[in-house]
């Protein structure tokens, strides 16, 4: 198969300015993001109801190093029929909807924001400017299965796979440019892609349980279940 | 040559990597090195601060913590001035300033810009803490102990208030509610050896001597050696010993003796001095002597 040749103008045209431009834009999103993020403001009530659960679920799986005393004690604090901390917090929370709360609302946009419309219009942008050059060659073989990851918008069946098309360059380079921000931005940058995509996939289990009457009632029907057996019975026998 | 992390001391360091190094252990493991800290920012890094890049601000306030310690209020003054004019609006900034006026007993001042910065964010629980501080080196121990249990009432899962709260209960010898505090910690580390000895000797002086036998016993299994538990043990069991003459009363023998034997074989293996030894031994006798009379 004759040997492809790539105009050199390509080089300087499409192949480093695309490069460029993932880093620029990766830049001034992470300048964006410092620009518009406010420090995440704890509510007060949620911070005690995180600490109560906290604390029950403590009583539940070590109240066996106290006495009994001391664990009916704390269960009848949490969980008594009338003036347990479980019962009579849940009336106060009502089930809070995303939708209704702005401050979350907001957080939530501005996060999508940022992640989503440089992606869209970017990545639009290139589509339409730069689509079906081949840039770069990858300087190995590589097999048949490659052609739609590396040669996006070119569709051409006798091509050799291992032709960088520049659709797919971009999004390389949009993955990739990440120890450069790190070297330019210093660590734990914004402009970081596979953050924000840890963020998205762990975020919701991190964070407080939205309905925290239904997390207490689960807290109060396990600790009320839970029986005191005291691993300390016995424990002198073991020496002697 | 720069050294392996962990092999870092103030001895070894001489040149401004490994002070860097050094340095930023300290902070991320929460060690209080101020003298070494102060040492190291005068000889290496003070020089050439800029070389730190943005870790920079996070090293001047290691440095002013260190230099507030130490009451070098120089360096803590500079250090200051730095952070204010870099970040004017800063919360953890002003948590500074207040504690800058801690140092030198300013402290109405100080809980004033606390009492500020909790006006923004009533959740900051550093701000929180240094407040009741202010009013334990006051010695208002009344507003003390009550600001500490509106704290806790905030933040029930925070251990190190738990065992602020116990000191100050065991100060006031308030021993069921300093329990209480222990009992918090004990379930928060149930395998820490020192806080069942703990609550063992509150046990002891409120005179629940079969609950601090548990808890003696407790501790002893997860720290053999734990002294002042085999100490408490011979105590407990002592006492128990004289006060019931049921088949319990010969468990009681069996363990006091046990820990007898256990506290002279680490006298043996520490090879103590003649005249330790005998002030053990005489304490041993007094000890069995009391026994006797009541047996």
């Amino acid at each position: 198969m004759a040997e492809l040749l790539l105009d050199s103008k390509i080089r300087f045209w499409v192949f480093l300015p695309l490069m460029a431009i993932t880093f620029l834009v990766g830049i001034i999103k992470h300048y964006l993001f410092i620009f518009m993020s406010n420090d995440k403001i704890v509510e007060k009530q949620q911070l005690t109801d995180s600490q109560a659960l906290l604390r029950s679920r403590l009583v539940r799986e070590n109240g066996k190093y106290i006495p009994k005393e001391s664990f009916m004690m704390r269960k009848n604090y949490f969980t008594n029929e009338e003036t347990g901390f479980f019962v009579k917090q849940k009336r106060q929370n009502t089930v809070k909807n995303p939708m209704s709360d702005p401050g979350a609302m907001t957080e939530m946009l501005k996060g999508n924001f940022l992640n989503m419309i440089p992606m869209v219009v970017i990545g639009g942008w290139i589509n339409w400017a730069y689509a079906g050059f081949l840039c770069t060659k990858v300087p190995f073989p590589l097999t048949f299965r490659f052609k739609p990851m590396l040669q996006k918008d070119v569709n051409l069946v006798s091509l050799d796979a291992s032709w960088v098309s520049s659709a797919s360059w971009y999004i390389i380079n949009l993955f990739g440019l990440r120890s450069m921000y790190n070297l330019v931005l210093g660590e734990n940058n914004a402009a970081d892609q596979t953050k924000a995509m840890q963020d998205q996939m762990s975020g919701a289990a991190l964070s407080m349980p939205d309905d925290i009457s239904k997390a207490f009632k689960a807290e109060n029907e396990s600790l009320t279940i839970t029986h005191h057996n005291w691993a300390l019975k016995g424990v002198e026998q073991t020496f002697n | 040559m720069s050294l392996e992390d962990n092999q870092l001391t103030p001895e070894t360091v001489n040149n401004w990597d490994d002070a860097r190094k050094l340095l930023r252990n300290w902070r991320d493991g929460n060690i209080r090195m101020s003298k070494e800290t102060l040492d190291l920012w005068t000889s290496l890094i003070a020089p050439s601060i800029n070389k730190l890049g943005d870790e920079k601000w996070l090293v001047y306030e290691q440095v002013f913590l260190a230099a507030l310690d130490c009451h070098v209020l120089t360096i803590a003054a500079d250090c200051i001035a730095a952070l204010k004019s870099q970040f004017p609006d800063s919360s953890r900034v002003k948590k500074l300033f207040g504690m800058h006026y801690e140092a030198i007993q300013g402290y109405d001042k100080a809980i004033d810009i606390y009492e500020s910065i909790l006006s923004g964010d009533e959740t900051n629980a550093h701000v929180r803490k240094r407040i009741i501080s202010c009013l334990k080196s006051q010695n208002k121990v009344k507003e003390y102990v009550s600001e500490l249990n509106e704290y806790l009432k905030l933040f029930q899962a925070d251990h190190e208030a738990w065992l602020e709260l116990c000191d100050a209960y065991l100060n006031d010898m308030d021993f069921s509610k300093a329990a209480f505090c222990l009992e918090e910690l004990i379930l928060m580390y149930p395998h820490n050896h020192v806080y069942h000895q703990r609550y063992a000797d509150i046990k002891y002086t409120q005179g629940n001597y079969d609950l601090a036998k548990s808890y003696y016993s407790y501790s002893l299994k997860l720290n053999p050696n734990n002294v002042r538990s085999l100490y408490g043990l011979l105590l407990t069991t002592a006492n128990l010993k004289s006060s019931q003459k049921s088949k319990e009363g010969v468990d009681n023998a069996k363990l006091n003796a046990w820990a007898r034997e256990q506290l002279d074989s680490k006298y043996q293996t520490v090879k103590a001095d003649q005249n330790l030894m005998d002030s053990v031994n005489n304490l041993f006798q007094s000890l069995s002597i009391s026994k006797a009379e009541k047996a």
